[in-house]
């Protein structure tokens, strides 16, 4: 009995502590991190929520806007090239160009969608930190209408006098790291070529146009 | 008894932190090669045999499934019955994390699970993610890992779907050691059991109903997609933080067009 008492004590323990101990948990953000980068992805979802939350611009309209978006905030071309990863040395310059023109068709077919069928979903910055040598990663906190909220962090890279977005992490999950190791499985599948690759992307977004 | 195993995890704990110290120490990789993001995946043609009988009984039987439940069932009675489920479990996210030497993690499982417990009405009600303490599973693949134990190869296990030989391990340890199965054992309640995994199933399935579908459209190689996503995911909760970002060169000046 006595013992049974003692364990309530302990587990009340562990749980009252927990709620005193949870200020402490809160993350140190924005030590030295570059400010333009949190202004610059704050305007970029501006821009975004602002462009697809009207609903009268005819699709093919609001394709081109993603489109013009989508190259404004990101490094496209980099993406491509570090997704490649060690294929891009092995491919002509012929294969990089058509490979870079057709990755670029796969993330407007990808995520033009989402973006088109804009349902109100808002988001707020959670926090910026230095990350790597050079960049900042804003954490971004997306709250959706309904569901829990999705943490999705950008890694954001100065460029010049401009910022673009080089990966994005949603859930712990870079987006940049998944689609390097699907592409390095379509190479391996096709016995090591990267024209078995540009053969799937083709496929790929052929059907969408 | 109670006391005695208590102390007992708390001194193995104590063990734990010093090992976990060492191990974290070392598993310093450098992320730059490619090797970084191969994937430990020699069983693949067996894996991707798995991977598609898998794949079929979900088409037919479990997103068909999840469909209905989401379609019939209101929102806070499906939110309901996640809770509950979930809370059942703390009691194995409370002994992984002790068994892990994270006291600040136990606490707050074990926080959540009173607080849900009794203020949540047994449980169907998640105050404690409202309070500010959101779930975090552990399990014991995880405090394998922790232990220093390595991924081992990927496995994709039959309806269980993606997992590796260490965290396969630790799957059936949880199992075996889950109070709910315990009790239900004792008390004649297999049928419980199955209906409580069949309803998780169709819970878990429920919630991710239009990111799978996303995924699947969108994946030139759904298999790899799905193991890239499984390993990232899992090394982000055995860390208990995002990993370690990947590097990005800079390729100087921009490549051709």
């Amino acid at each position: 009995m006595l013992t049974r008492r003692l364990f309530v004590a302990c587990a009340a323990l562990l749980a009252v502590s927990s709620w005193a101990g949870r200020p402490l948990l809160s993350p140190a953000f924005a030590q030295n991190a570059d400010p333009g980068a949190g202004a610059f992805i704050q305007k970029l979802g501006n821009d975004a929520i602002a462009t697809f939350s009207d609903k009268s611009t005819p699709r093919d309209q609001a394709l081109v806007k993603f489109r013009t978006l989508l190259n404004q905030g990101f490094d496209v071309p980099y993406i491509g090239r570090w997704v490649l990863g060690r294929y891009w040395n092995q491919a002509t310059e012929a294969q990089q160009a058509e490979y870079q023109k057709l990755f670029e068709q796969l993330i407007v077919t990808t995520y033009a969608e989402r973006f088109i069928e804009y349902s109100g979903e808002t988001f707020r910055i959670a926090g910026t930190a230095p990350e790597g040598e050079t960049d900042t990663m804003v954490t971004t906190q997306i709250v959706r209408p309904n569901g829990p909220p999705i943490n999705v962090s950008w890694r954001v890279r100065k460029k010049g006098a401009d910022y673009k977005i080089i990966d994005m992490v949603v859930e712990n999950v870079s987006m940049g790291v998944t689609q390097r190791q699907e592409f390095a499985s379509v190479v391996q599948q096709n016995g090591g070529k990267v024209d078995g690759l540009i053969q799937a992307l083709r496929q790929k977004v052929g059907r969408a146009g | 008894m109670k006391l005695a195993s208590l102390s007992r995890s708390f001194l193995r704990s104590a063990t734990v932190a010093v090992l976990a110290l060492t191990a974290t120490a070392c598993a310093n990789r450098p992320a730059d090669s490619d090797a970084a993001y191969e994937v430990n995946d020699p069983l693949e043609v067996p894996n991707r045999f798995v991977f598609a009988a898998n794949e079929a009984v979900d088409v037919l039987a479990l997103r068909p499934a999840a469909e209905v439940y989401v379609g019939l069932v209101p929102d806070p009675v499906r939110d309901a019955i996640h809770n509950f489920i979930d809370n059942l479990m703390s009691p194995l996210y409370i002994a992984n994390n002790l068994l892990q030497g994270n006291f600040e993690g136990a606490q707050f499982a074990t926080g959540r699970f009173l607080t849900n417990t009794v203020l949540g009405a047994g449980g169907l009600a998640d105050v404690a993610t409202a309070a500010g303490i959101p779930e975090r599973p552990e399990d014991f693949g995880q405090t394998l890992a922790v232990w220093g134990v390595g991924d081992g190869p990927y496995l994709v296990l039959p309806l269980l779907g993606p997992s590796n030989l260490r965290d396969a391990a630790g799957y059936g340890v949880d199992t075996v050691a889950d109070p709910v199965r315990i009790w239900a054992y004792a008390h004649d309640g297999q049928g419980l059991m199955m209906a409580r995994a069949g309803v998780s199933a169709v819970d878990r399935r429920s919630e991710v109903l239009k990111s799978v579908d996303d995924l699947r459209r969108n994946s030139l190689d759904f298999y790899a997609t799905v193991r890239s996503l499984h390993q990232q995911q899992r090394r982000a909760d055995i860390a208990n933080k995002p990993g370690g970002g990947p590097e990005f060169p800079d390729f100087g000046t921009a490549p051709k067009p």
